[in-house]
């Protein structure tokens, strides 16, 4: 019995659902806050103490907004592509071990961090449906962007994803993450660096946010929604900006690994991963700042000839000099 | 072939011997030139063999009782010649020039579009500033039209479709879109995402000033036209005040025309930084716009201080200046530009390196030089595709015949020469305005002129931030303008985009139209 109320607490209360959705809010908070800050401006300021409740605001804000349909979209898919892209990212998040162990227990399975990835291309393809059935021009070619790029960059990052695999021996998120006592950007750091500029790409942000390139293609494939369905887009992406930054504490900077001082582990264990995460966020964001936006052909370009080749060096690095590195994992 | 040693009109004289053409010096410019129907042709011929910088600044068309005029106002290296031809108003037919100045397309379309006169072998006829639905027949510009009279047809019905034929999707950029900051309509034929053509429509927020300014007098046209452009108002307004004090024949006093140049110069230089960080925005480099933006505000703040007003300065009067600066104010100013300019080598610095920029803007829209001629393209967008013409040297006007200065050009003619052209030009104006501070002459810094305007007419050009702009003006001895006809420096411009668009990516689309620095409150005026 007890072992069923603890599974629905994780899996809805902490580290769930709840605490995914408000951690998301906090992310985008922070996020924005730091790219007004770099930019001279103040950022959300009103809503709460700095802000902070502003996300979720503008959540709000949007679930009341009325719903349109445009006619010609493919209503169907149209309808249930944002919150589907939302679902399969927080089921994605479920198998990335926030407090020490996944957030269902005993879910992990060999092979996990490959489904894991498979999912994440499951929420941008259905972003990118998402697009395609709106029957909008600009929601046509900021879907083939979305396509464009998740397609390209996807295998770059699969391939640098593999140097933590190789090195734990392990293809389960959580055997990689055990087997971090010194973190893999310390013992890879090239693959590390790689990986960080790739998820930039996948997560469409600058330098490569080009589905989102207001100026040419107004909001991209998100242009015909609005409403509820507009918040859970928004939603998606933010959570999957998140996600992003949580595979990169999990591959390279040790998950939830760190000192525990006192009382329950679980708790350090969350501050140390969300410590993480944030850092990453912050770099991400930086990196955002620092660049004007790429040119879709540019950002292709970008992926076939320097992050592929790249990547494929990267693991051969990390395969030649894992007789080194073995004895220290 | 050093071409500031034409003598254009001896070049005519030669030229056109024999030709039923009548030279009037120094009316007009350097000269008007009348031409009867057949002749103004020969002229312009005439005039681009001995000149490559030869160029249609604007045509003026004007209701003259039987005929209506049609003067092409040309610009040399070095003179300024209007032709004046007429024809009929009952049969209001005349060649087009667009053969021999393919520029000089959107300028006839205007005039055909305001006074009825029918360009034989325009190369695209049609309507460019009056909506779909104006009645056929009633030209607005023409003296006998009565607003009354005046029934426009219902609105059409077809909704115009996004077609899309095959593998070419058809855009509309505005004249609602994220990337046009006012109501313009850019249709965009795109192949995957390759532009293919890009067709224009202007007029969306046309408000008939060259006609409302018929209706008012001189000293409220001054403030009329400066409400043609929020950022280059001071500009529209020196243009209009100096064509009147040209016809009034008004000594303007010599500390009028420094405070002008200052005035004209902070206007030029918050119109700068504006562009230099909307063009960020538009690349997705959104912390060079607020960066930009953040160093326009103090700019703004000297506008306030020497003219009493943030936006639309109205400082400028026929006669002077309607403010005189205080002296208490002059180390204020100094500051503020003191600081901007320790601010410029950064800005430069990412402007000509930082790489992600570079890839967004060299190598986009690029505009040759001969196109530049060809398609009479004004301001930074000239100088970057190394045209070194500013009316600032080319006919000094106010102050800057005494102050030195450098006219920038670049070469390369795409969207990054032009972005750096704007990026020198803030540096030359800290200067000007420096230098006027420095040497301001003392003295009384406005006369009193009569409002009752001599009989006359009289054309004027200044540099605004965007280019040369046009004022002609023909007044009828009363208090009230015969004819107010104002070119913009976007509305030349425009034609240079619709050529370098083509073949482009979708994405090349706001950088290189920002590199216009386009105003279409401006354009539609």
């Amino acid at each position: 019995m007890i072992d069923y109320l603890l599974l629905i607490f994780r899996v809805l209360v902490f580290p769930g659902f709840t605490f995914i959705l408000f951690f998301t809010m906090f992310c985008d908070w922070v996020e924005r806050k730091i790219e007004a800050r770099m930019q001279n401006r103040m950022g959300p300021s009103f809503t709460g103490p700095s802000g902070i409740l502003q996300p979720l605001a503008d959540f709000i804000k949007l679930l009341t907004k009325e719903e349109i349909t445009p006619c010609e979209s493919k209503k169907t898919v149209f309808r249930f592509a944002p919150i589907l892209a939302f679902s399969v990212l927080v089921f994605a998040m479920c198998f990335l071990p926030f407090d020490g162990s996944s957030i269902i227990p005993n879910v992990s399975f060999a092979g996990d961090l490959i489904f894991v990835m498979a999912l994440v291309s499951v929420a941008n393809f259905l972003l990118f449906l998402s697009g395609w059935a709106s029957a909008n021009p600009y929601s046509s070619i900021g879907a083939a962007r979305v396509l464009t790029q998740f397609l390209g960059y996807d295998i770059p990052l699969l391939m640098l994803a593999i140097a933590p695999a190789f090195l734990a021996g392990s293809l389960t998120i959580s055997t990689i993450v055990s087997s971090q006592w010194l973190p893999f950007a310390v013992l890879a750091p090239w693959a590390f660096v790689l990986f960080i500029i790739t998820m930039q790409a996948e997560l469409e942000k600058d330098p490569f946010d080009v589905p989102h390139a207001e100026s040419e293609v107004v909001a991209g494939h998100e242009t015909e929604y609005s409403g509820g369905k507009l918040a859970f887009l928004k939603l998606a992406r933010d959570v999957q900006i998140v996600f992003g930054a949580a595979l990169i504490v999990v591959l390279f900077l040790g998950g939830a690994n760190g000192p525990v001082f006192f009382g329950l582990p679980a708790f350090w264990g969350t501050l140390w991963f969300v410590i993480k995460l944030l850092a990453i966020v912050v770099v991400s964001e930086y990196l955002t700042v620092l660049f004007a936006r790429l040119r879709i052909d540019q950002v292709v370009r970008a992926n076939w000839r320097i992050l592929l080749p790249l990547s494929v060096l990267s693991l051969i690095l990390t395969i030649s000099l894992a007789v080194w590195i073995y004895p220290l994992v | 072939m050093p071409s500031k040693e034409i003598d254009m009109i001896k070049v005519l004289e030669t030229k056109l011997k024999g030709k039923p053409v009548q030279i009037q010096l120094g009316h007009l410019g350097t000269a008007a030139v009348q031409a009867s129907a057949g002749a103004y042709k020969d002229v312009l011929k005439a005039m681009l063999e001995a000149d490559e910088k030869t160029a249609v600044t604007a045509i003026t068309g004007i209701d003259l009782g039987a005929n209506i005029g049609v003067y092409y106002h040309i610009r040399t290296s070095n003179a300024f010649i209007t032709i004046q031809a007429e024809v009929p108003k009952e049969n209001p037919k005349i060649a087009t020039v667009t053969d021999l100045m393919s520029g000089a397309a959107f300028h006839e379309l205007e005039v055909a579009d305001l006074l009825g006169v029918v360009f034989e072998g325009h190369p695209s006829p049609g309507r460019l500033v009056l909506p779909e639905n104006w009645p056929e027949g009633i030209y607005p510009l023409r003296k006998d039209v009565k607003a009354s009279e005046v029934k426009l047809n219902p609105p059409s019905t077809v909704d115009e479709k996004l077609s899309d034929e095959g593998k070419l999707v058809k855009i509309v950029i505005g004249p609602q879109h994220p990337a046009l900051l006012e109501p313009e309509k850019f249709a965009v034929t795109v192949d995957g995402e390759t532009v293919k053509n890009v067709e224009p429509r202007i007029g969306y927020v046309h408000r008939g000033i060259e006609k409302a300014s018929e209706s008012r007098t001189y000293l409220q046209d001054v403030y009329l036209v400066e409400r043609i452009c929020g950022i280059c108002n001071s500009c529209h307004a020196t243009a209009f005040v100096e064509t009147v004090e040209k016809i009034l024949k008004t000594d303007v006093p010599h500390r009028a025309k420094y405070l002008r140049t200052i005035i004209l110069e902070l206007n030029r230089l918050h119109s700068h930084l504006l562009t230099l960080g909307h063009a960020g925005l538009e690349i997705g480099y959104e912390t060079l716009f607020q960066y930009f933006w953040r160093d326009r505000e103090p700019i703004m703040d000297l506008i306030e201080i020497v003219t009493g007003n943030r936006v639309i300065s109205s400082s400028m009067t026929v006669g002077g200046v309607r403010r005189d600066i205080k002296d208490t104010d002059i180390p204020k100013i100094k500051t503020v530009l003191t600081d901007l300019r320790k601010k410029l080598p950064f800005y430069k610095e990412i402007y000509e390196n930082e790489p992600s920029l570079k890839m967004r803007m060299q190598k986009v829209g690029t505009l040759s030089k001969e196109d530049a001629l060809k398609l009479c393209v004004v301001g930074p967008v000239a100088r970057g595709s190394g045209v070194d013409i500013d009316v600032r040297k080319d006919e000094p006007y106010e102050a800057y015949g005494e102050i030195p200065f450098k006219v920038i050009t670049y070469t390369a003619g795409d969207t990054w020469s032009r972005m750096n052209v704007r990026m020198d030009e803030v540096e030359e104006s800290i200067n000007i305005i420096e230098y006027a501070l420095d040497n301001m002459p003392a003295g009384a810094y406005r006369v009193k002129v009569p409002r009752v305007v001599p009989a006359g007419e009289a054309v004027n050009r200044v540099e605004a931030p965007r280019g040369e702009l046009f004022y002609y003006v023909k007044s009828n001895g009363t208090a009230y303008p015969e004819r107010v006809k104002v070119r913009t420096p976007t509305f030349a411009n425009i034609p240079s985009f619709l050529k370098t668009a083509i073949g482009e990516s979708i994405a090349d689309i706001p950088p290189n139209f920002v590199s216009l620095d386009p105003c279409f409150s401006c354009t539609d005026r």
